[in-house]
């Protein structure tokens, strides 16, 4: 926020005054949030913002300079246009393009207090850190003078194989830290002492789902190295709540951009036009989710069954509020349905609409925020880093689960073997010396079997 | 953006890190072809991505949204909850495009195959004078008086005499100050060139030899396009009898009959002695066959006509001769044989695709 006043500047009069009038409408609504502060930008920087995950200063890397290519095309060829972005902050950022509508702008402004609104008080949030920001820009600068004292390539690789174990992480951890400190937001007063920012690692011990945490406190690492590490993983349990609530952050935000400029903020002449972009937003594709549908859906049911919204936005995450919510009536009168893909034609077929299976399946593709559930059960006496994936049904992708290994492998400097299944199958992937093989093990995890092969490795 | 730019400096620079590593690759598939534009190539990469732990193929569809009864197929397809779930992800092969301007990609090339630049042949070094008005001189006919520099001249010598007076502001120019305009002289070398592409399109030539021409024809243009201001391509398909085609015929055109090469060659020189002639023109002719001729007869023509016309009007002669399963070869053995000491003259022969980068260095490493 230093060099950048160029583009970005503050509202106008106009905008302003819209703003204060729409954050005294949300807080009528009960509504509450940490300030928020709302900036103008041009809409050719908006990519630029958005493939640094909103932040205006990251620490260098191809990676954003990817997605912004990714963006810039889908923006050229009128595949995707962003109008919004939010960051999780203490003040809470809120960018507004400048070439939006007035109309666009309320929308906006309304889906943002919304948005602030579940950051201060949804659970998985509470321990997040606020002052995100400041330590994005830490972040940068570290990295920046290690490139500056290393080089970019050594710097550069390092920062390649930590990217790619950032989500080897646990999503529970933070909450399980919040619960213990019993602060759940808005039940007790918020801010005080509770900790933020991400889980402490130091104690880290198998078995553990925290995986990166484990090898930023006991792999072999140079000084420059774990402190790399340790960012990266720090800005991994920042971004983990989001994850985690996607469709419950945009259904809420979208409920209440849509109760609050229907409740008296747009004048008559502006309504048909809010239908429309409202409309645009809440789109479903044939045969698609959206999660933005199916979120504003969901509290609008709740909203009809009588249900206390602002606790439900407090304690559920995705997974937990579609689990409570989701029945035979939602699934029905939403259309969904589970497809299958045909193996023999390589389409997808509609399979059936019956609301459990829906649901199930819905449950199943939400856990562990969507991600393989992989687990550091421990490190045998050859060294090598036993990590096993709880196999749901769903294959890992073999050949970018032996690349990953190879990584891992390469961060902890030492053997690394992976148990997971393959077409119902137990596979071992066993990665040693730069070198990936896979196993079939015909003994469903044998311990002594597993001793007898470490001490084979060992005289090996 | 800020400093997002140098981000995506840094993503393109691996990006065609990557393309010069594969470059060997590039040159035996016709991938880049289909994806030319008017300057710039749209090259797909495969895995740049970091790897991650994810969910492979088996994954068993999704939940999705709207109308269809059991069995219908779902368009679309996939809970679009980008993230989770991670539907239609497939084999994980994210295939980004990114554009290269051919301008570059002839560079890699060059590079790739250590290609010389090409040198301007010697009468061609002749430089044409640009004929702009862009100077100005102190003499001239007066219908190149340039207005303003001889007002300006005049009022700034009647300042400097002392003569002026605002409230009289009143300028009278004499003979020295008038300024004319000038032909500026601006050398700019000959920048012009011809690629004049031909092919038997006879019966023996099959789907795969055309296929070997034309990715061979796209880097040849490519190269020398990054070579000439301005490159034009003509392309001519001959059986028995050669005509002049476009683009798309060129490659697609199937004939059966015979195959008669002179009139190919005929027709070029056509070309050469009134649209593209050589006093204006660099010259490429390639040509490209199985291999069989009409008789040897029609071979004795071909190379006297190449011997006492068109090499002397030319750069270089090219002839690459695809294999093929019915091809005998023998034209190139009889072009070599009778030409082989000339070093206007390439020839080159090509198996399959993997042979097209030798060929490409064999015809354009003359820097000719």
């Amino acid at each position: 926020m230093h060099a950048q006043s160029r583009s970005r500047s503050r509202l106008g009069a106009e905008l302003s005054g819209w703003a204060q009038h729409i954050e005294s409408v949300a807080r009528g609504h009960g509504l509450t949030f940490h300030p928020v502060e709302f900036e103008l930008l041009d809409a050719s920087d908006v990519n630029g913002l958005a493939s640094y995950g909103g932040f205006p200063v990251r620490y260098p890397s191809w990676r954003f300079g990817m997605e912004f290519e990714r963006l810039e095309k889908g923006y050229q060829w009128g595949l995707s246009k962003i109008y919004e972005l939010v960051i999780n902050n203490d003040p809470v950022v809120a960018y507004l393009v400048r070439s939006n509508s007035l109309l666009e702008q309320k929308l906006v402004m309304a889906h943002v207090f919304g948005h602030a609104d579940f950051f201060r008080n949804n659970c998985w949030f509470a321990g997040t850190e606020r002052k995100m920001l400041d330590k994005m820009a830490a972040h940068a600068t570290a990295v920046r003078r290690r490139i500056d004292r290393l080089g970019i390539d050594k710097v550069e690789r390092f920062l390649d194989l930590a990217l790619s174990v950032e989500n080897l992480l646990d999503p529970y951890l933070a909450l399980r830290r919040t619960l213990q400190g019993r602060s759940v937001p808005g039940s007790s007063a918020p801010g005080g002492a509770q900790p933020s920012g991400a889980p402490d690692f130091a104690r880290c011990q198998p078995p553990t789902y925290d995986i990166l945490g484990y090898l930023c406190a006991h792999a072999p690492l140079e000084d420059w190295q774990r402190e790399i590490l340790t960012l990266v993983r720090e800005e991994a349990y920042y971004f983990q709540p989001q994850r985690m609530t996607k469709i419950m952050n945009e259904g809420w935000a979208s409920y209440w951009h849509s109760r609050i400029l229907t409740g008296g903020v747009l004048d008559a002449s502006e309504i048909v036009d809010f239908a429309d972009c409202h409309s645009g937003a809440t789109l479903t594709a044939p045969g698609r989710l959206n999660p933005y549908k199916l979120g504003i859906e969901l509290f609008r049911y709740a909203e009809r069954r009588g249900e206390d919204l602002m606790r439900l936005r407090r304690v559920h995450d995705d997974a937990s509020l579609i689990d409570e919510l989701v029945d035979d009536e939602f699934v029905a009168s939403q259309k969904m349905f589970v497809y299958t893909r045909n193996t023999r034609s390589g389409k997808s077929e509609v399979e059936g609409r019956d609301g459990r299976a829906v649901k199930e399946r819905l449950l199943g593709e939400l856990s562990w925020g969507g991600l393989p559930r992989i687990e550091l059960v421990g490190v045998d006496e050859g060294g090598a880093l036993r990590l096993e994936h709880h196999h749901d049904g769903r294959d890992l992708q073999l050949a970018k689960a032996r690349e990953t290994l190879l990584r891992v492998s390469a961060l902890w400097s030492g053997p690394v073997v992976l148990d997971t299944r393959e077409d119902n199958a137990p596979r071992r992937l066993r990665c040693r010396g730069g070198e990936v093989s896979v196993e079939e093990r015909t003994v469903a995890r044998d311990t002594d079997d597993d001793v007898h092969e470490s001490a084979h490795d060992n005289g090996a | 953006m800020f400093r997002i730019e140098a981000d995506r400096a840094r993503f393109r620079e691996i990006v065609r890190g990557k393309i010069r590593e594969d470059l060997k690759k590039y040159l035996s598939t016709p991938e880049l072809i289909a994806r030319q534009g008017q300057h710039a190539v749209s090259v797909p990469i495969p895995q740049i991505e970091l790897p991650q732990f994810c969910f492979g193929q088996n994954e068993k569809g999704g939940v999705g949204q709207g109308p269809g009864q059991k069995g219908d197929e779902v368009e679309g397809e996939g809970s679009g909850k980008d993230g989770a779930g991670a539907a239609g992800e497939g084999e994980g092969q994210h295939i980004l495009e990114v554009e290269v301007e051919l301008e570059e990609l002839a560079e890699m090339l060059g590079r790739e195959l250590e290609l010389p630049r090409i040198e301007p042949r010697g009468k061609r070094q002749l430089l044409s004078d640009g004929g702009r008005y862009s100077g100005v001189s102190n003499a001239g006919p007066d219908s190149l008086r340039h207005f303003r520099r001889s007002y300006r001249q005049a009022l700034k010598r009647t300042i400097s005499a002392g003569a002026w007076d605002p409230a009289a502001p009143r300028v009278v120019p004499i003979r020295d100050d008038f300024r004319y305009r000038a032909r500026r002289i601006a050398p700019t070398p000959e920048s012009s060139a011809v690629v004049i592409h031909m092919m038997d399109v006879s019966g023996s030539m099959g789907r795969e030899q055309k296929e070997i021409v034309r990715i061979e024809a796209f880097w040849i243009d490519t190269w020398l396009r990054s070579q000439y201001q301005n490159l034009e391509v003509v392309y001519i398909v001959h059986d028995a009898v050669a005509k002049i085609v476009d683009h798309d015929s060129f490659f697609h055109l199937r004939e059966s009959g015979g195959t008669k090469i002179s009139s190919a060659y005929e027709l070029c020189l056509k070309l050469i002695g009134e649209k593209h002639r050589p006093e204006d023109w660099n010259i490429y002719p390639f040509h490209y066959s199985d291999g069989d001729n009409w008789s040897a007869r029609d071979t004795e023509k071909c190379v006297s006509i190449l011997r006492d016309e068109i090499l002397p009007r030319v750069n270089q002669f090219c002839y690459g001769q695809v294999k093929s399963a019915y091809g005998s070869g023998q034209f190139k053995k009889d072009l070599d044989e009778a030409l082989g000491g000339d070093e206007r003259v390439v020839t080159a022969s090509v198996a399959d695709r993997g042979d097209i980068h030798t060929a490409i260095r064999a015809f354009l490493g003359k820097g000719r």
